[in-house]
């Protein structure tokens, strides 16, 4: 299913006003009296989450580790139950979905009663709709190779900057730039006018470039050094003390 | 003397409280599992030499066999797969044993089958919605092809989403 363009502005715009939900949609079709994800499905579903945090996985993490026996080695290593922390998942980041199942929380969390209703729901629905929440919520291999490649041209000693940076390259430098300079911070950044955007960031490049050039006349004139015998400039060899 | 009227009393209990919303919804969703939520599986076996093949259609000389399974709802599936679940420590990975996985449903979900139609012997009892030691000793007496093939068109609806 290709998405208009309006749409893409309606979903980035939602991200981007309210970054602390995560909507995600699947499609659905009936097959008998079972209803299953479908790509190509008639009907579709939507739920929204609340954005995967890192204390959220903190918690969880910390809620479903268990000491497994290492073998003959006699130690054990603390691992994470995996089939429970999705379950967690449900509990504390599904806010609203458009299932007809009213969602309750409380106190940050689903409601047992209201858990009780969701966890019927047939198993690869409520799975379709998890397993894009995750893929929302981490990193894929794919970006990952992305990044690595992108940050070896960032950092490095000559670097111009990264043409066609990718989303972590994006966020880190202009997160980091309008922060540093400005105080600004994500939630601001939503809503500073596009022209002084345009001219700020105009000003961090020509700043960026200024300390560079600077940097490397430095760098041209702090490497003389005054010859020594002989007209070499190696380093002394030291003194020799005798024993 | 002026004279201090007494509170009115206010009467809490006729204020009543808003009705639970899963109480003013009594019927289960469309996407809820229920004891009609099920599914087939079909067989069809065919004699040959004193071994029966497993035929991708009905026809000539063919038996035809239905089995019946009820859709497992999330939670039923966590508790399964958490059930099934080990964790290899010298790889550091969890691994699903997936026959302990297969043996589970089985003995969940299969609510009826069509085998016992001219065997007695193969009619399936359940106690507490579980299929019992002797259904299950039963099942796993068939051929392992039959096995196999139950196993995977059971799975192509579980795993693989019909």
């Amino acid at each position: 299913m290709s998405l208009t363009a309006e749409q893409v502005a309606r979903r980035e715009w939602e991200a981007m006003t309210e970054p602390d939900k995560v909507k995600v949609k699947v499609r659905v079709s009936q097959r008998g009296n079972v209803y299953f994800p479908d790509p190509d499905g008639p009907e579709e579903e939507e739920a929204t989450f609340s954005v995967f945090t890192f204390g959220d996985n903190h918690v969880i993490d910390k809620a479903t580790r268990y000491e497994e026996d290492a073998g003959d080695r006699g130690d054990s290593i603390t691992v994470t139950e995996p089939n429970e922390f999705r379950r967690l998942m449900i509990k504390k980041n599904l806010l609203d979905w458009s299932l007809g199942i009213p969602i309750e929380r409380e106190g940050g969390w689903m409601t047992p009663e209201c858990y009780e209703r969701v966890s019927r729901v047939a198993a690869p629905i409520l799975d379709a709709f998890l397993k894009e929440f995750e893929a929302k919520s981490g990193i894929t291999e794919e970006e990952e190779r992305i990044i690595n490649r992108q940050s070896v041209i960032l950092f490095s000693e000559n670097s111009r900057g990264v043409t066609d940076a990718c989303e972590a390259v994006s966020l880190f430098c202009t997160l980091g730039n309008y922060w540093e300079k400005f105080g600004l911070n994500r939630d601001a950044l939503a809503y500073i006018p596009q022209r002084e955007y345009l001219l700020l960031k105009m000003m961090i490049g020509k700043e960026s470039d200024s300390i560079k050039t600077k940097a490397g006349r430095k760098k041209k004139t702090g490497g003389t050094r005054i010859a020594g015998p002989g007209g070499r400039t190696r380093p002394m060899g030291g003194t020799r003390i005798p024993l | 003397m002026p004279r201090v009227e007494s509170k009115k009393k206010t009467r809490k209990t006729a204020e009543k409280k808003p009705q639970r919303v899963d109480e003013k919804i009594m019927e289960p969703g469309k996407y809820e599992v229920t004891d009609k939520t099920t599914f087939e599986v079909k067989l069809h076996l065919k004699l040959n030499n004193r071994r029966w093949l497993v035929m991708t259609s009905a026809g000539k000389g063919i038996d035809s066999h239905k089995l019946i399974f009820r859709m497992w709802n999330y939670d039923e599936m966590v508790a399964m797969k958490k059930q099934a679940t080990s964790y290899d420590t010298t790889r550091r990975v969890h691994i699903i044993d997936n026959d302990a996985l297969n043996r589970l449903k089985i003995q969940k979900f299969l609510q009826s089958w069509t085998l016992d139609s001219d065997n007695p012997r193969l009619k399936l009892h359940r106690v507490n919605g579980v299929l019992t030691d002797e259904s299950w000793e039963m099942f796993s007496k068939l051929q392992p092809n039959i096995i196999n093939y139950i196993f995977d068109g059971m799975n192509e609806v579980y795993e693989l989403n019909g």
